[in-house]
């Protein structure tokens, strides 16, 4: 990948992060947010959903092309959740508790909360929300965050419901979980005010960690989503969705980057070429007999469609992204409206495709040696709609970078999505009065970067330790045990690099709870567990979690060693290395040491033990 | 500064840019932002410059004024729709509330498309009340526009109106009218404005159930959450049952009288039910406007039945097989003695009374009380300024099935 210099090519980037709060309920019934499995459902529904006119009177084209497909939507309802997600009760009062942290977070960007919080309605009819519509309310306005590359404003904070979680498509439809749908999530946006992919991945960090400093946020897997909006001076805005983790965003702004600006180095050298797109056209009958078995499926039933590029000759193959060419992005096009892919000339004869077909293809479009080709074969529906997006695209090739959502691909690059969403999504929410928060009692949370500090100054951690616990998900669960007053270095190091070695080992860490952590921590200060048998009595645990932590130091054959025990052990390894004593004196210790210790495996304190060994090796010597 | 105007507001340090909403109070100032956000900002301290005057026509209906361009197919039939109000196909104003009195064939399709290709459509407007505001009155005024209109040829009648009273009005058509027709009511429990509102369905299978065989009054709405079928129930027995859910309207005493399959589009019955064309159109809408409803409750105080002096009829929502306090017997003998019909129902809702089983029944027997049966409260209520009305033995007529209201076996099963 190249390098370049974003100020010089105007780069403009900002952020939209998404995070599920972690309130006792939902954000308009008073369901828990507790995840569940499809499995565990209680009752299955199916809808459909009408787009209806917003507030303005304007119906929204994205909403209306989705619409188009009659879609049926199964819902499945669990014991923890009620008729509110169904759509079948109206609203409760917005949770307080998320307004509260809401405001938190607020507080914690330096924003200014609305004098007045009016509960909205965006349009959303792929069923994701039974309503047909997403409950989002503007709470927080005008704040800003540092980076080292300068402060990054940011715009809005958001809090709105989350979706219904997506099973799977059905034949005539999509399958959702309710146990999703109205868990409080915050939207913030920052401005465009970041101009590095560096300080993009700087402002994304410094926000997930204000929003994780409030201790009352969601973790895992989906609870967090990043998206970034992209341009360039010449290029279009792109929004990318789905980022997953932080590493990534450096590499996707960087991405889009070098895809605009391929973009409009292809568009200058079509405008220098005076390049055109076509008309599309049936070439069913170019491909009769075919061997390309792509072609030849369509085919029976179907038909091939092409579109005449002229002047598009070698850059329709041209790459924008690593693996990704111009005619990817019309495959991504055609892909939308059902089709497979498409083929192009600037890769063919490939795929079963011949020279002979790739002569007769561009001469029945008459299409000619500076110009290239896509095809579509599919069911003769699919086949129409998806080259007419391909014309389409090809047309805006021309043009430059058009503007579009994209969603993020494993390897930081991007597929096109959709358009951009309009603005005319919008109307008020009637059935839930608007709010007048209060922000005078909110109070910023000691942040997690401070904490690192802290844990440094007061329990001595080293460094990494310290932000490993501090932006660790048990956090909670070390602070309480250090204040039941369990020596920090020990918590700390059970808590994490304990845990993190068992999962190497593949031992089940998440079936512990926080219960048994805390307990084995207590049974170690209280000098009834050796530091030494942590790992083997966390292993039964993990494996046996009905087991009480108690029950686990017997199951783990280790309890009950007293001293008389330790004696009779230690005795036993010096007797068996009688000479290496008497020859060594204490010189043997450290290899009796290992001995001793393997012999009570973790049952007795080492130091304990060292200090038995000690004496029997002075006895001997 | 009016809504509609785009302005640009400014207090403790925050811009607001957008249009000034409807919604605006003496507090504060409605701002609907570009990104499509409405924010509440405090009026005091707040900066306000008007950009640019009535950027939206707020309070207009959007759509122009052109008349109505619906195509005539002479192979489909006719059906009549008639709007009291309710959510079901009004264009609702968001900014101002107010619901559009225009209701023409295009209208109910702008409303409605899924309406389209299955009749030609004829649109009224009766009422545009909230239905909990519906007045005898009004069911006068709506059986003589359900006659009016099958007199005129309509092949179907269906009939928006808001859930919370759509039982009463059903009752109230099905004594009144002698039809030949359908005459199907239809509402919605979710509202028109939200995607998921299920009006869509509820109104294309009333109109399906319209275009049937029956000739019936009857309730069309959905007969589960999904959205798969709707329920036929007959107007005389059917109930709101549930505040809020689809599936909210419930007959009581048997399963539905039928069904509508919105997927297929097949209309179904479980019963007999009256065929089209073998009723001649005929009304009678006269209703007594004196008759109550009144529940009896453990510890209610006796002066709260003073109020029926000189009522015609009264309707008591009695305890189980129909009984009242002992000491409100004497009240009815009274009431009984002035001339009032005195009819029983039971706040069991399921099943019939029957007072001839404990001594309290014999005493209300004795003091003149008619028993209806298993007549839903709601239902004897509508029935009795019916029979006052329009028949020489009233007590006689309450306690015998008009229009399917009192059943002679109880077969709750079927």
């Amino acid at each position: 990948m190249s390098e370049y210099d974003y100020e010089d090519l105007g780069l403009v980037a900002g952020l939209e992060i998404h995070q599920q709060l972690d309130t006792a309920t939902k954000l308009y019934c008073q369901c828990p947010t507790a995840r569940r499995e499809p499995e565990e459902a209680t009752r299955t529904f199916t809808r459909y959903l009408h787009p209806t006119k917003s507030e303005l009177g304007e119906i929204d084209d994205a909403a209306l092309e989705e619409s188009r497909v009659d879609r049926e939507f199964e819902y499945l309802a669990f014991d923890t959740t009620c008729l509110v997600e169904e759509d079948d009760e109206p609203p409760h009062h917005i949770d307080d508790e998320a307004l509260d942290v809401g405001m938190q977070i607020a507080a914690m960007l330096d924003m200014s909360v609305v004098d007045q919080a009016h509960v909205m309605r965006k349009l959303v009819v792929d069923g994701s929300n039974t309503s047909g519509f997403q409950r989002t309310t503007l709470i927080g306005q005008e704040g800003q965050i540092e980076t080292s590359e300068g402060p990054v404003g940011v715009e809005d904070l958001l809090l709105e419901e989350e979706s219904a979680g997506r099973v799977e498509e059905t034949d005539d439809g999509v399958r959702y979980s309710l146990d999703r749908l109205g868990i409080p999530l915050v939207e913030i946006g920052t401005k465009p005010d970041i101009s590095s992919p560096e300080q993009a991945r700087e402002a994304a960090e410094r926000i997930g960690m204000l929003l994780r400093s409030t201790g009352k946020v969601k973790r895992g897997l989906g609870t967090i989503r990043q998206d970034v909006n992209v341009s360039i001076a010449d290029g279009a805005r792109v929004e990318m969705k789905g980022v997953q983790t932080l590493d990534d965003i450096e590499d996707l702004v960087r991405l889009e980057v070098q895809r605009q600006v391929e973009l409009l180095e292809i568009r200058d050298e079509l405008q220098a070429r005076d390049a055109s797109v076509g008309e599309t056209q049936d070439v069913t009958d170019t491909f009769e007999g075919t061997e390309s078995g792509v072609i030849e499926g369509a085919l029976d039933g179907g038909k091939v469609t092409a579109v005449p590029l002229f002047g598009f000759d070698g850059l329709v193959g041209h790459e924008l992204q690593p693996d990704r060419r111009l005619g990817t992005e019309f495959s991504d096009h055609a892909k939308r409206h059902g089709a497979g892919g498409i083929f192009h000339t600037d890769e063919l004869p490939a795929y079963g495709v011949t020279q002979e077909e790739v002569d007769a293809l561009k001469e029945a479009v008459g299409a000619g040696d500076d110009d290239a080709v896509a095809i579509a074969a599919a069911d003769t529906e699919t086949a129409e709609l998806a080259i007419a997006a391909v014309k389409e695209r090809a047309e805006a090739a021309i043009e430059g970078v058009p503007e579009e959502t994209r969603g993020a691909n494993d390897e930081a690059t991007t597929r096109y999505l959709r358009p951009l969403p309009g603005a005319a999504r919008m109307y008020p929410e009637t059935d839930v009065p608007p709010v007048e928060p209060d922000p005078s009692e909110v109070e910023i949370p000691e942040l997690l970067t401070e904490r690192v500090d802290r844990y440094q100054a007061e329990f001595g951690l080293d460094a990494g330790l310290a932000e490993q616990v501090a932006f660790g998900r048990r956090m909670p669960l070390f602070e309480q045990a250090v204040a039941d007053g369990i020596d920090a270095t020990l918590a700390a190091g059970t808590l994490e690099s304990t845990t993190t070695e068992l999962r190497r080992d593949d031992v089940p860490v998440q079936n512990l709870t926080d219960d048994h952590l805390l307990d084995v921590l207590q049974l170690v200060d209280a000098g009834d567990l050796a530091k030494e048998g942590i790992v083997d009595v966390l292993t039964v645990l993990a494996e046996n979690p009905d087991l009480s932590a108690e029950e686990a130091v017997e199951e783990a054959g280790l309890s009950g060693v007293d001293e008389a025990e330790v004696r009779a052990a230690v005795e036993e390894v010096v007797d068996r290395n009688e000479e290496q004593v008497e020859e060594q004196g204490m010189g043997a210790f450290s290899a009796l040491m290992g001995e001793a210790m393997g012999a009570l495996r973790g049952k007795a304190d080492g130091e304990i033990v060292s200090s038995t060994l000690r004496e029997e090796i002075q006895k001997r010597s | 500064m009016n809504p509609g105007d785009r302005v640009r507001v400014e207090r403790a340090g925050v811009t607001n840019e957008g249009v000034l909403m409807p919604s605006t109070t003496a507090d504060y100032l409605v701002i609907k932002r570009d990104g499509g956000y409405n924010v509440g900002i405090e009026r005091e301290d707040a900066e306000v410059d008007v950009l640019e005057t009535d950027v939206y026509d707020v309070g207009d209906e959007g759509e122009g004024e052109d008349s109505s361009v619906v195509e005539f197919d002479d192979d489909l039939p006719t059906i009549a729709l008639i709007s009291t109000g309710g959510t079901i196909a009004s264009t609702v104003d968001y900014r101002t509330g107010a619901v559009t009195a225009r209701f023409d064939a295009e209208d109910v399709l702008r409303a409605v498309p899924d309406l389209a290709g299955r009749a030609n459509y004829r649109g009224r407007v009766v009422a545009n009340i909230l239905s909990e505001n519906m007045t005898p009155e009004i069911w006068r005024d709506l059986a003589a526009a359900v006659h009016e209109e099958i007199e005129a040829g309509a092949d179907g009648v269906v009939v928006m109106h808001g859930t919370d009273t759509m039982q009463y009005s059903a009752a109230a058509l099905s004594f009144m009218l002698d039809t030949p027709v359908p005459i199907v009511f239809t509402g919605s429990q979710r509202s028109a404005d939200r995607p998921s509102s299920d009006n869509v369905m509820n109104a294309v299978c009333a109109v399906e159930a319209a275009k049937s065989d029956a000739a019936e009054v009857m309730v069309c709405m959905h007969a589960s959450e999904s959205d798969d079928v709707c329920a036929l129930h007959e107007g005389t027995r059917v109930r709101k049952s549930h505040t809020s859910r689809r599936d909210a309207f419930r007959t009581i005493g048997a399963k539905p009288l039928g069904e509508v399959d919105y997927d297929t589009e097949t209309v179904s019955f479980r019963r007999d039910y009256a065929e089209r064309g073998a009723a001649t159109l005929d009304i009678a809408a006269d209703l007594a406007d004196d008759v109550e409803l009144v529940k009896f409750t453990p510890g209610m105080d006796p002066a709260a039945w003073d109020y029926l002096e000189g009522k015609s009829g009264v309707v008591i929502e009695g305890t189980g097989l129909g009984h009242v306090h002992t000491d409100l017997i004497p009240r009815i003998e009274e009431l009984v003695d002035d001339g009032a019909v005195v009819a029983m129902t039971s706040q069991c809702l399921e099943g019939r009374v029957c007072d001839r089983v404990y001594d309290t029944g014999r005493d209300l027997l004795d003091a003149g009380v008619v028993e209806a049966g298993d007549t839903l409260p709601e239902t004897a209520k509508v029935k009795l300024m019916w029979v006052i009305a329009n028949t020489d033995d009233p007590v006689g007529a309450m306690q015998r099935s008009l229009n399917g209201e009192l059943t002679e076996q109880s077969r709750p099963w079927t």
